[in-house]
């Protein structure tokens, strides 16, 4: 349901450009639960924001749903975004003028807030433990917690696709696993699709699909990788070489050679 | 929304209240301003309403205390053509009353800058030929609000006068009450009856000590064949402006001003006055506008990574505009009311201090202007803020917090 075709995306950075993507192409049926993976700076969030229409691609098509979002309307991207994309990302970003409740119904805060959605609202919260902290500000929770009240930002448009991108990459270990215990049952409550980025290769089942993304390219996609810890010689040979983690200098680094 | 964009005011408080006082002081000096214009308006609108036909005085004198003419031109005056009534008067300011001198008067009343227009005067007036006038000011005064009779035939050489009943309170006899009538009063070294109190209403009118031109003369030590003024009605009342002109011309060294034509230049003065405002008003506008888009700016830069979050949850760019200057016009309706409020208690607290001249008016119409005014300038202000605000692309508003 989700199909990117030959994408690629150029940044200027001062004078000279950075093609943070080159020619990517995957699909991801819908109901998946997706990792892309590879090193710091391949790309990883470039890809993830242009499947949530926050940004557009330099060249390419990118259908979700069988929605093109690339020649969609401004109006219809605010749409999308609203309804069928749910965020979640690395450094929470709730707002801080907002209780946990109202940061859950931030979405449909402009065109009011009926009393179906504070309810669901609230209920989304109990879901994830947090059922005695909807008045709570940000400042008055832990990390982990506000992660919590981002998933359930991401999930009260009831959407067809939640996007994370490093989503416990500033929690410690514990606190990720039970992130995880989180996003796995609600993924199998809400039937959405799911695209995680990260470079915490635990957090990976045998059933997820895995897309490896090197050099602003898929390197490797695999729907049966189970142990993080390598990559299996010879399926693809081609991305698997030295690409676990992002501290390893990969192609992904010496493409930052225009930066 | 609006519950929204008012806690994002007051969750940065320093801010918000610097950006209040960088607002609400152009508003408060734009409120003062206008309240002095008001104030002036009222106080010389309410006297030249009272007053009609012309006045005779000496060239470049500013009133008629100053000024001398030839009692002899009375007679020629009323040889004129159109001419109904012609009245001469003399003018000057009161010697000490009940022993308090000039002097002592001004430190005495504790109203600062007010005793210049509280600085009683005496006018004597011709009576007879008074007596002929139609538009006069004080019988009049007496007659509607005030008590006692205006002066008559009898009452010519004779120590007998007629004060406003502002007069009778200030000169209060030693026990405190006010001045009654058929009590005296001192000017100079002489008692006076009071057979007479009126009230216009004016305070640059209900300063006027009324008596005998002959009574007058002797106090000011006024020489016998001068006169300060005369107070000249023409047969239809259409007639004032060519009347005065005529006068002129026939009599150089003279100034005949019809109320019409000091109406007029009042008028237009004001106009002036308006004028000058206006700009200040534009100045403090700019200042105000300034200030706004200073502070709005800060903030919203300050919150990049949050409009890309709300883009990221569906927010249009309008709805990151509309968030933006809601915020701007609500810290502008606060700086408003702020700056009527202040400028509300300065008036007050201004009045008490010159309650003997000019009342600084504030009204409910100007205070609607201080606080609409107020809201567009927060509003406008808001504006370019907003729009970068909004024009962020909501990938790089979060690529700004996160890396
Ligand atoms: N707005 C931008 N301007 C310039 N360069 C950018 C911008 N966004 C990303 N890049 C560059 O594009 C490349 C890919 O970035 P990103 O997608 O964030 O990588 P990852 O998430 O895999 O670490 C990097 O070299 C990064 O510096
Ligand atoms: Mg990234």
């Amino acid at each position: 349901m989700i199909e990117v075709v030959n994408v690629w995306k150029s940044y200027r950075s001062g004078i000279r450009w950075v093609e943070a993507l080159r020619g990517i192409n995957c699909r991801i049926e819908r109901g998946r639960f997706a990792f892309i993976v590879g090193p710091s700076g391949s790309g990883k969030s470039t890809l993830l924001y242009l499947l949530g229409a926050l940004d557009q691609p330099s060249n390419g098509e990118i259908l979700v749903n069988g929605q093109n979002l690339v020649t969609m309307s401004e109006a219809m991207q605010n749409l999308y975004r609203r309804e069928q994309v749910g965020f979640i990302f690395q450094s929470f970003n709730l707002i801080s003028n907002l209780s946990a409740l109202e940061n859950v119904l931030v979405p449909f805060l402009p065109r009011g807030i009926t009393a179906d959605q504070r309810a669901r609202a609230g209920e989304l919260l109990k879901q994830v433990g947090l059922e005695d902290r909807l008045d709570h500000h940000p400042y008055q929770l832990s990390g982990g917690e506000q992660q919590r009240v981002a998933i359930a930002r991401a999930l009260i448009k009831q959407p067809l696709l939640v996007l994370a991108d490093e989503p416990t990459g500033e929690l410690d270990s514990k606190t990720g696993d039970e992130i995880y215990k989180i996003l796995r049952s609600m993924q199998h409550t809400y039937q959405t699709t799911l695209v995680i980025v990260t470079h915490d290769r635990r957090f990976i089942t045998p059933d997820d699909l895995v897309l490896e993304i090197q050099d602003g390219q898929v390197a490797l996609e695999s729907g049966a990788i189970a142990d993080g810890s390598s990559w299996p010689n010879g399926s693809k040979a081609e991305g698997s070489a030295g690409s676990n983690g992002e501290d390893s200098p990969g192609r992904g680094v010496s493409l930052k050679a225009g930066e | 929304m609006g519950v929204f964009a008012w806690r994002n005011l007051l969750t940065r408080p320093l801010r918000t209240v610097l950006a209040l006082i960088g607002l609400s002081v152009p508003i408060l000096g734009v409120m003062g301003l206008f309240s002095v214009s008001n104030g002036l308006r009222d106080l010389v609108g309410e006297t030249l309403s009272q007053i009609e036909g012309v006045m005779i005085i000496r060239e470049n004198v500013p009133s008629p205390v100053f000024s001398t003419l030839p009692a002899s031109l009375a007679d020629d005056l009323r040889r004129l053509p159109g001419v109904r009534a012609v009245a001469p008067e003399v003018w000057g300011i009161a010697p000490n009353i009940e022993g308090r001198g000039m002097l002592v008067r001004g430190l005495l009343s504790k109203k600062g800058m007010g005793s210049v227009f509280d600085q009683p005067l005496i006018s004597g007036q011709d009576i007879a030929a008074h007596m002929n006038l139609n538009s006069a000011v004080f019988p009049r005064a007496l007659k509607e609000k005030g008590e006692g009779r205006f002066l008559t035939l009898e009452d010519i050489g004779k120590p007998n006068i007629v004060i406003s009943r502002k007069l009778a309170r200030d000169f209060a006899d030693p026990q405190g009450n006010p001045r009654k009538l058929g009590d005296s009063l001192r000017i100079a070294d002489k008692n006076y009856t009071i057979v007479g109190l009126y009230e216009t209403g004016s305070l640059l009118l209900d300063v006027v000590i009324v008596m005998d031109i002959e009574t007058a003369r002797s106090v000011l030590n006024f020489a016998k064949d001068s006169i300060s003024s005369i107070y000249v009605e023409a047969k239809n009342p259409g007639g004032y402006d060519a009347l005065s002109a005529t006068i002129e011309k026939a009599n150089p060294g003279v100034d005949a001003r019809s109320m019409n034509e000091v109406k007029a230049n009042f008028g237009s003065l004001m106009g002036q006055v308006d004028k000058l405002l206006m700009m200040t008003v534009s100045l403090a506008l700019i200042v105000g506008i300034v200030g706004i888009i200073n502070t709005m700016l800060m903030s919203t830069t300050e919150r990049f990574v949050e409009f890309g979050v709300l883009r990221t949850n569906g927010w249009s760019e309008a709805n990151i505009l509309t968030l933006v200057t809601l915020e701007s016009a609500f810290l502008g309706l606060l700086a408003g009311i702020v700056g009527c409020v202040l400028a509300l208690i300065g008036t007050t607290i201004a009045n008490q201090f010159i309650s003997g001249g000019v009342h600084l008016g504030i009204n409910p119409s100007l205070l609607g202007m201080g606080i609409s005014l107020s809201v567009i300038m927060g509003t406008l202000g808001g504006l370019y803020p907003a729009w970068r605000a909004a024009r962020l692309v909501p990938m790089e508003a979060i690529r700004i917090g996160s890396h």
